[in-house]
């Protein structure tokens, strides 16, 4: 059975992108506006979050609720605190100022992964050059609860979505653009015990045709078996925008056309995490009832 | 560097042969140029090195300041403080002569203001400075807190008893820029996204009346609205596409210092203020004008 998407929010002004569920709300950012909104799931209802906050791409929550944002135009993460204010993280890998964070996840020891990617849109402010490599870094705190920065991926060039396993032994990856030079993919790495991560496995790959690179995964979520519910497809090339399901192996279990171009990324939230959130380049929130439930993380 | 002659009058203000000189070099955003007369040296900042530096001719670099809050635009007092738009820190204080800051603006009507950019004082002990959201979202600047929560980008005045703040302008998107004409009579400040230059009448009790442009920056060249001076006789200086342009009272395009790097603010400077000292993102460098600049306290 096909999911139903109705629009809840919008249109805004530009894309909406981060969407996450807080446990009573869906929060989602509208990066040219600068704000983030809760969505009441009961009343579709809106309010602001925050505002003030310039290109917040992918947001997300810690099992502790610590709430993080990718700040991309500042090439940072932030982390909202419940007081109003926003407190940054490190900015420098190794001396230099990361890149563009595109999508976040935490884990279970606070620990923030985030996909670090070029981006063509310049940083707000000043220039200066980005790192020699675009990868999925991890901002974990030291002994002096001080934020740093390691490098996760060797082998990335375009990460994209970044999402975890259930028992989080394992990194799911979005690679490549699309219109960029080579196929887009989905990855899963294993995570070792020190936190590094070995060799992927490609679980899709999507196709190029005469029309270009088909768009490959922008945002990714876990329902309650550990499949993953992905964003991805877009009119300009492949079968279209659509939300698939993929078993940790690779087999694509659904697949749901949509009738709005350009997901960006999705969360399940509401009753029982039974409604599927999906955000949009077209600036609207859609809501749809999906016949599965969202990972309810511990 | 070169010097784009617009009008005839630029010639009473710089000669073509006018010395060029690169005093410092190394650092990575180099701002917040101040020249002190009592200890005859230059104040600047690196912003991105978060420190503050002295120069002395002879002497070389030393830092008065590290970290320094990502502090930004610079002047002295009557007394020959250091007064600073705390930039990241998003304050502004005062060095005092032991060594210990004191805070002279934190929150306008219980909020915390934004980013303090630049700063200038007036010859009753009232500080302006203008206050927009550059230092919360410029990577590599970081704010302790980046939340934004005035709903302007506006230019602030402190009172000559540092105990009251008031809003002067509130309509503004990067105010940056600012300084007095010679009879403190208009307060020019600039505007960075809007790439203008706007007169404020200066009203006696030092409120501000509406604002008009007199000067719209173009230029394809590298450069912003960033650092603007007045000169004794109230030509008006400001950083550009290109370098520094020049300008008589009235707004009238006269000419261009062109630099090579990227310019973010300077200074008048030496025993006679007629050196112009440049800070870059690079460097800080040191030309001469005929005409002396208005001296720092």
């Amino acid at each position: 059975m096909s999911w139903q998407f109705e629009k809840v929010a919008g249109p805004y002004q530009g894309p909406t992108i981060g969407v996450a569920w807080d446990g009573e709300a869906v929060n989602f950012t509208v990066p040219n506006e600068g704000y983030i909104y809760r969505l009441n799931p009961t009343t579709n209802a809106t309010s602001e979050y925050r505002r003030y906050m310039r290109r917040i791409a992918g947001i997300g929550f810690a099992p502790d609720g610590d709430f993080f944002g990718c700040q991309e135009g500042s090439r940072r993460i932030v982390q909202f605190q419940k007081d109003g204010s926003t407190r940054t993280t490190a900015s420098f890998f190794e001396g230099v100022i990361h890149n563009h964070p595109n999508d976040l996840c935490v884990d279970k020891l606070g620990r923030v992964w985030f996909s670090d990617a070029y981006n063509p849109v310049p940083p707000i402010g000043i220039y200066r050059p980005p790192l020699s490599h675009a990868s999925v870094l991890r901002l974990e705190r030291d002994n002096n609860r001080a934020w740093r920065i390691v490098r996760v991926t060797q082998d990335t060039s375009a990460p994209r979505a970044v999402l975890l396993s259930p028992d989080e032994k394992t990194l799911y990856l979005s690679e490549g653009e699309a219109g960029g030079p080579r196929h887009c993919e989905l990855r899963a790495y294993p995570v070792r015990p020190d936190g590094g991560v070995g060799d992927c496995v490609s679980l899709v790959t999507f196709g190029i045709d005469d029309r270009g690179t088909h768009r490959g995964i922008e945002g990714m979520c876990l329902d309650g078996d550990g499949n993953i519910v992905a964003c991805c497809g877009s009119r300009q090339s492949g079968p279209g925008p659509m939300v698939i399901v993929i078993s940790p192996k690779g087999v694509v279990l659904e697949s749901h056309p949509l009738s709005f171009d350009m997901p960006m990324r999705c969360a399940f939230g509401g009753a029982n995490l039974a409604s599927l959130f999906v955000t949009s380049a077209d600036g609207g929130l859609y809501r749809a009832t999906a016949n599965r439930n969202g990972l309810q993380r511990k | 560097m070169e010097i784009d002659r617009i009008a005839p009058g630029l010639d009473r203000i710089i000669d073509s042969s006018a010395p060029f000189d690169r005093v410092v070099h190394g650092i990575h955003f180099g701002e917040g140029p101040v020249w002190d007369k009592r200890t005859r040296q230059l104040y600047f900042v690196d912003i991105l090195g978060n420190t503050i530096y002295k120069w002395k001719p002879g002497v070389g670099r030393e830092v008065v300041m590290h970290p320094s809050g990502y502090a930004d635009g610079m002047t002295l007092d009557r007394e020959g403080r250091l007064i600073v738009a705390g930039w990241s820190s998003r304050n502004v204080w005062r060095l005092e002569k032991d060594g210990s800051q004191t805070l002279l603006a934190t929150h306008f009507e219980g909020k915390k203001i934004n980013a303090p950019n630049d700063i200038v004082m007036k010859s009753d002990g009232a500080i302006y400075f203008t206050d927009p959201a550059g230092g919360m979202m410029i990577p590599g600047m970081v704010a302790e807190d980046c939340q934004q929560y005035l709903d302007f980008n506006g230019v602030f005045r402190i009172s000559p008893d540092g105990k009251k703040l008031t809003m002067v302008v509130k309509e503004g998107e990067t105010p940056n820029g600012l300084a007095f004409s010679p009879d403190e009579s208009i307060l020019y400040v600039n505007d960075t996204r809007h790439a203008h230059i706007r007169a404020f009448d200066v009203k006696p009790d030092g409120g501000l009346g509406p604002g008009r442009v007199i000067y719209k920056l173009v230029g394809k060249e590298e450069g912003v609205a960033d650092g603007m001076k007045v000169d004794t006789e109230g030509n008006i200086y400001c950083t550009g596409p290109g370098g520094i342009h020049i300008l008589d009272s009235k707004g009238t395009l006269l000419g261009r210092l062109m630099i090579s790097e990227h310019c973010t603010n300077f200074c008048w400077g030496d025993d006679d203020w007629h050196s112009i000292y440049i800070t870059s993102h690079e460097s800080v460098f040191r030309t001469r004008i005929k005409i002396p600049g208005i001296a720092t306290w």
